[in-house]
C-alpha cells in the first residue's frame, strides 16, 4: 500500500509525520512510501533525502491524496484535506475527537478510517506508538531549554573566585512524562528540583528522577487525585485548597515553575494564581505547559512569552515539539511506523484492521462510515490496580483498655466453658468406666496439661532437637514390649522381642542425634 | 525387687522427662536437658527390667543391645540435612511397636479368658497376671485402649513411611489420592470403628478384628499422607510425631503402666503444639493442611509485571563489598545444595571484614520445625546471629544486602499483596523493602507449592542462578 506523508497546513507547524528512516522501515513492510514536496523542510529533512531513501517526491497535496491509501500528518487534518479524501482511505495524525466532533462526522460521512494517534491505549504493548508520550518527552525538555534561554541566571550552583553561584529552584508541577522530562532535563543542568502531583504513586518516580516530592500533609485521608490509564482525576476542592496553600508557601523561593497540569478531555486546572506569580522574584520565569487548554497559570496568554510586572516571564508557547522538529519528527515518526507494524501484521504491505485488537480498536474514531469513538474499555488494564493498603489505627488509651478488658473476658468465659466442658465429659466417663481406669486417666491428663506448659517454651530454633528428642522418649512403649516379652506364648515373645528392638533403635538414635545436633549450637 | 521400687523409679523418669523437655527453652540447658531424657530413659528400661513384671530378660537385653547398636550407627551416620527423613522414619518404627504390644495385649488376654473359662488355676506371671485379676468393665475398657492402640500405632506406622519416601525423594512430593479421595479414608475409618465394635463385643477370634483394624490403620495412613503435598511436610511430621506420643499414650493405658501414659501424653502434646505452630506459620487451618492440597483459590492470581533479571557472582560480590549489614535468608534449597558450610565461611568473612550478618528464618523454612536452624548450627554458624521472623522483619528496610538462599514462597510477597493468591495472608519475610535482594536459585522455575514469586520481578531483586553451594564458594575469594 501506499504510504503518503502531507506538509503540515498548519501556521508554524514544522513537524512532519514520516522522516527518512521511518520510510526505510516502513517499505521493509512492504509499503511504498510518497510525500508532499518540501513536507520534511522545516524540520531538516530535504527532498533529496527522502527520495534517496527510496521515498517519491509528489508536488502537490491533493495528488498525494489522490494517489496514497494511508494518509499521515501530525496535526488533526483539516476540513478540506478530509473532503479530498476517498472512502476506504486512511488518516493517521493526532486527532483529538472529544475536541473535533464535525471533523468526526465528517470522516464518517467521507468512509474515511481515522487513527487518532492521540488515542493509543497507554498500556505496555502500546508504548511504542504512544506519540502523545513521545511528544511531551520533548516538551518538557524543551520547557527547561526555554526556561534557561529566558532566566538570566545559571540553573547550576558553582563557587568561582569571582564569587558564589546559587543553583535555581525549580518547581516541576504535574509528573506526567512532560513533568519528569523537566525534572530530568533540569536536574542535569544542575538546578535544585522540586515536583508535585496529585497522584501519590508518582512520588518514587519523582524522586527516582532526583527531584523532591512536595508532600501535602492531611489530618484526614483524602481522594487523591490517581485515576485509571496512568491520568490525573479532578481532586476535591479541599485537597486543591492544600495544594494551592503549598504552592503560596512555595512561589517566593522559586526561580523556574513548569506547570505541567492536565486532565483529560477537561480545561488545564489553574494552579498557578495571580497572587503567585505576584509573589515570585523578579528574574523567574514560569513556563506553562498547559496554555493550549488555558493554561496552568492564571497569566498565561497561549502560543506568547509575556513579561509581568514584577519581572516575571511567562511562557504560553503551544509549540514545544514543534521547536524540536527535528527531534520530534523522528520520534513521531517511529511512533507510526509502529503503529503500521501492527496494522501490517503479515509484513506483506497489506494493512489488516483488525479491531479486535486492543490498540488499533482504541485509535480507531472512525471507520467504515462509522464513527467507533469512544472506544470499549482495552482489555488489558493499563497499570495493575493498586490494592488498597490498610492503615493500621493508633488506638487511644482508653480503646485500647476496652480492647484488653474485652479480650480478657473472652478469654475468661472461654476458659470457664472449656473448664466446665472437660470436666463435665470427665464426669461422664467416671460413670461408666472403672476405678482403675480413672486413677490412670488422672495422670493421663495430668500429663497432657503438664506437656501443653513445658512445651509452649520450647525455643523456635530447637523444635527439631524436640521433635527428636520427643521421638526417642516416645519408644518408652518399650516398656510395654519388655513386659510382654517373658509370656508363655510363643507369638507374643516374638512380637514382644521385635517392638523391644525397634523401640531400642530408636531409643539410641533418638538420644544421639539429638545430642549431636544440640552440641553444634555454639554461641559466637 | 517390689512394685513399690519400679514405680518409684517410673516417678522419677516422669520427672526427668517433663525436665528434658522443658530445657529445651535454650540452647545452652538443652544440653544438660538431654542427659535428664537419657537418665529417665535408662531408669525406667533398667527398673522395668529387673522389676517383678519383667520376663524374658535375657532376650530382651540381647534385643536391646541389637537395636540399640542398629540406632547408634544410623545417628553417627546420618547428615544434617536428611534430619527429616529420619525423625519420619523414627516415628514408623514407635508405630509399629505400638502396634505390636496391642497384638500381644490381645492374645495374652485371649489365653487368660480362656484359662478362666476352663476354670484353671495357672499362675500367670507378667502381664497375663495382672490380666487375671480383671473384672468384665476393667476388660471392656482394656479392649477399646487396645483398639486405640492398635489403630493410631498403625497409622502412624504407614504415615511416617510415606513421610519418609516423600521427604527422602524417594516417593513422589507431588499429592496423590485415589480416585474416590477422602471417601475412601471415611469408608475406612468407619469399617475400622465397626470391627473396633464387634471386637468390644466378643464376637468371634479378638486377634482377626485387630488385624483387620490394623490393616486398615495402614491403609488410612498411607492414603492420608499420600495425599499430602511436600511443602505441608514439617505439618505431618510433627502431627506424626503427636501420634506416636498417643499410641504410646493408649498403650499405656492397656498395661496400667502411669510412666507410659505420662510420656506418651507429653509427646503427644509436643507433637500437637509444634503442628499448631506450623500451620499458623504458614496460615493454614490444620484441617485442610490434614486433607491435602490447598485450599479453594478465591480467583485469579494477580499477574506478574517484569523481568527477572539474572546477576553473576561479580556483581553479587561488588553489592557485598560496599554492604554494612547483611541477612541471609535460608530455605529447603540449602539444605539440598548443602551449601551450609559455604554460607557459613561466607558469614564468618563478612563479619570479620566488620559487617553485621544476620540470619531470617522462616518457621516453615525447610522440611521439618527448626530444619534451617540445625543445618547452620552444624555449619558452626553462631545462633545468635540467628534470628526468627518476628525479631527480624522490622529491619529488612534498614538492611543494605539480602541473600535469599533456596527458599521461594516464604519470602513471596504475593502473600501480602494478592489476596487470590493460594498463599495469601501467610507471614512471611519482607525481603523485598530491603535495598537489594540476590536471590541464589538454581533456575527459573516455582517453588514447592508452584507458586509464581512476584520477589524475582522486583527492581531491587537481581537472579543469581546456579547451584547455591557453587554461588557462594564463588562469592568467597570475592570479598575483600
Amino acid at each position: 500500500m501506499k504510504i503518503g506523508a502531507l506538509r503540515e497546513s498548519y501556521e508554524g507547524e514544522a513537524r512532519v509525520a514520516v522522516t527518512p528512516s521511518s520510510a526505510t522501515h516502513l517499505q521493509k513492510l512492504g509499503h511504498e512510501v510518497v510525500i508532499e514536496q518540501g513536507a520534511g523542510a522545516r524540520a531538516g529533512f530535504s527532498d533529496e533525502e527522502y527520495r534517496r531513501s527510496g521515498v517519491t517526491v509528489v508536488p502537490t497535496a491533493a495528488e498525494l491524496i489522490g494517489q496514497a491509501d494511508v494518509v499521515a500528518k501530525v496535526r488533526q487534518p483539516t476540513e478540506a484535506e478530509l473532503r479530498q479524501m476517498r472512502a476506504g482511505q486512511t488518516v493517521i495524525s493526532f486527532f483529538y475527537p472529544a475536541q473535533n466532533a464535525e471533523l468526526l462526522a465528517l470522516a464518517k460521512e467521507q468512509g474515511v478510517t481515522a487513527i487518532a494517534m492521540d488515542m493509543v491505549p497507554r498500556i505496555s504493548r502500546a508504548q511504542k506508538m504512544d506519540a502523545l508520550s513521545s511528544m511531551a518527552n520533548i516538551a518538557g525538555y524543551r520547557a527547561v531549554i526555554e526556561a534557561a534561554n529566558n532566566f538570566g541566571r545559571f540553573f547550576t550552583g558553582q563557587v568561582t573566585a569571582a564569587g558564589k553561584v546559587p543553583p535555581a529552584k525549580v518547581l516541576v508541577v504535574g509528573a506526567g512524562v512532560a513533568g519528569l522530562a523537566a525534572i530530568g532535563a533540569s536536574v542535569s543542568l544542575g538546578a535544585q528540583v522540586h515536583a508535585f502531583d496529585v497522584r501519590p504513586e508518582v512520588a518514587e518516580q519523582i524522586e527516582s528522577m532526583g527531584a523532591e516530592f512536595v508532600f501535602l500533609e492531611f489530618d484526614q485521608p483524602v481522594q487523591d487525585g490517581a485515576a485509571t490509564g496512568g491520568y490525573a482525576a479532578p481532586s476535591s476542592p479541599e485537597f486543591r485548597e492544600k495544594q494551592l496553600a503549598k504552592f503560596r508557601e512555595l512561589a517566593p523561593q522559586m526561580d523556574i515553575v513548569i506547570t505541567t497540569a492536565l486532565i483529560p478531555g477537561r480545561d488545564a486546572p489553574v494552579l498557578w494564581t495571580r497572587d503567585m506569580v505576584e509573589a515570585m522574584k523578579p528574574g523567574s520565569v514560569i513556563v506553562d505547559l498547559a496554555a493550549e487548554k488555558g493554561g496552568n497559570c492564571e497569566l498565561t496568554v497561549p502560543d506568547e512569552r509575556i513579561v509581568t510586572e514584577n519581572g516575571v516571564t511567562i511562557i504560553g508557547y503551544t509549540d514545544f515539539p514543534s521547536r524540536m522538529a527535528a527531534q520530534a519528527s523522528e520520534l513521531y515518526g517511529n511512533n507510526i511506523r509502529h503503529f503500521l507494524f501492527d496494522l501490517t501484521p503479515k509484513k506483506d504491505g497489506v494493512i489488516a484492521h483488525n479491531m479486535e485488537d486492543d490498540v488499533i480498536r482504541g485509535a480507531t474514531v472512525a471507520h467504515d462510515h462509522d464513527i467507533t469513538w469512544p472506544p470499549p474499555p482495552p482489555k488489558v488494564a493499563a497499570i495493575a490496580a493498586q490494592k488498597p493498603k490498610e492503615k493500621k489505627r493508633e488506638l487511644t488509651v482508653e480503646e485500647r483498655r476496652a480492647a484488653e478488658a474485652v479480650a480478657f473476658q473472652g478469654e475468661t468465659r472461654r476458659q470457664v466453658a472449656l473448664l466446665a466442658g472437660g470436666g463435665a465429659l470427665l464426669l461422664l466417663i467416671g460413670l461408666v468406666a472403672p476405678v482403675s481406669f480413672m486413677s490412670h486417666f488422672i495422670v493421663f491428663v495430668l500429663a497432657c496439661f503438664v506437656g501443653f506448659r513445658v512445651i509452649w517454651n520450647v525455643a523456635h530454633s530447637l523444635h527439631t532437637p524436640l521433635m527428636a528428642i520427643t521421638n526417642a522418649i516416645s519408644s518408652i512403649i518399650i516398656l510395654g514390649a519388655l513386659i510382654q516379652v517373658g509370656s508363655g506364648s510363643a507369638w507374643v515373645t516374638i512380637l514382644g522381642a521385635l517392638a523391644v528392638l525397634m523401640a531400642s533403635v530408636n531409643i539410641f538414635g533418638g538420644f544421639l542425634v539429638t545430642r549431636r545436633m544440640l552440641a553444634m549450637f555454639q554461641k559466637s | 525387687m517390689a512394685y513399690g521400687f519400679t514405680t518409684a523409679a517410673y516417678v522419677v523418669a516422669a520427672v526427668l522427662f517433663i525436665l528434658s523437655l522443658g530445657g529445651l527453652s535454650g540452647q545452652e540447658s538443652a544440653k544438660r536437658a538431654i542427659w535428664y531424657g537419657i537418665a529417665g530413659m535408662a531408669l525406667a528400661v533398667v527398673a522395668t527390667l529387673f522389676g517383678p513384671a519383667s520376663g524374658n530378660w535375657f532376650l530382651s537385653v540381647i534385643m536391646i543391645a541389637i537395636g540399640g547398636t542398629a540406632g547408634w550407627l544410623i545417628a553417627k551416620r546420618v547428615q544434617m540435612t536428611e534430619m527429616p527423613q529420619l525423625v519420619a522414619a523414627m516415628h514408623s518404627l514407635v508405630g509399629l511397636a505400638a502396634v505390636f504390644v496391642g497384638f500381644n495385649a490381645q492374645i495374652e488376654l485371649a489365653r487368660v479368658l480362656r484359662a478362666r473359662a476352663e476354670g484353671l488355676a495357672i499362675d500367670f506371671t507378667g502381664f497375663a497376671g495382672v490380666l487375671m485379676h480383671k473384672t468384665q468393665a476393667e476388660i471392656n475398657v482394656l479392649k477399646i485402649e487396645v483398639f486405640l492402640g492398635v489403630f493410631i500405632g498403625a497409622v502412624t506406622f504407614t504415615g511416617s513411611v510415606v513421610a519418609f519416601g516423600k521427604l527422602s525423594g524417594r516417593v513422589d512430593g507431588k499429592p496423590k489420592k485415589l480416585p474416590l479421595g477422602h471417601a475412601l479414608n471415611a469408608g475406612a475409618l468407619a469399617a475400622a470403628f465397626l470391627f473396633g465394635a464387634l471386637y468390644l463385643a466378643g464376637f468371634g477370634p479378638g486377634i482377626l478384628w485387630l488385624m483387620l483394624i490394623a490393616g486398615l490403620a495402614f491403609f488410612i495412613g498411607w492414603h492420608l499422607i499420600m495425599g499430602i503435598g511436600g511443602a505441608d511436610m514439617p505439618v505431618v511430621v510433627s502431627m506424626l510425631n503427636s501420634y506416636s506420643g498417643w499410641a504410646a499414650a493408649a498403650i499405656g493405658f492397656t498395661l496400667g503402666n502411669d510412666l507410659l501414659i505420662v510420656t506418651g501424653a507429653l509427646v503427644g502434646s509436643s507433637g500437637a503444639i509444634l503442628s499448631y505452630i506450623m500451620c499458623k506459620a504458614m496460615n493454614r487451618h490444620f484441617v485442610s493442611v490434614i486433607l491435602g492440597g490447598f485450599g479453594g483459590e478465591a480467583g485469579p492470581a494477580a499477574l506478574i509485571e517484569g523481568e527477572q533479571i539474572a546477576i553473576d557472582a561479580d556483581g553479587v560480590a561488588a553489592a557485598l563489598n560496599d554492604a554494612d549489614s547483611v541477612v541471609i535468608v535460608p530455605g529447603y534449597g540449602m539444605a539440598v545444595a548443602q551449601a551450609q558450610a559455604a554460607v557459613s565461611e561466607l558469614t564468618r568473612k563478612l563479619r570479620a571484614a566488620g559487617k553485621e550478618v544476620r540470619f531470617a528464618i522462616h518457621p516453615v523454612a525447610g522440611r521439618l520445625p527448626g530444619h534451617m536452624n540445625v543445618l547452620l548450627a552444624e555449619a558452626k554458624v553462631p545462633y545468635d546471629i540467628v534470628l526468627e521472623m518476628d525479631e527480624i522483619n522490622d529491619d529488612f528496610p534498614s538492611t543494605d544486602v539480602v541473600i535469599v538462599i533456596g527458599s521461594n514462597d516464604i519470602v513471596n510477597p504475593a502473600a501480602q499483596d494478592d489476596p487470590n493468591s493460594p498463599i495469601a495472608g501467610m507471614p512471611v519475610l519482607e525481603v523485598w523493602r530491603a535495598k537489594q535482594v540476590f536471590v541464589s536459585k538454581r533456575g527459573q522455575g516455582t517453588g514447592y507449592s508452584g507458586i509464581e514469586n512476584p520477589l524475582f520481578f522486583k527492581e531491587n531483586t537481581r537472579m543469581f542462578y546456579g547451584d547455591a553451594k557453587d554461588s557462594i564458594n564463588k562469592l568467597i575469594p570475592m570479598l575483600d
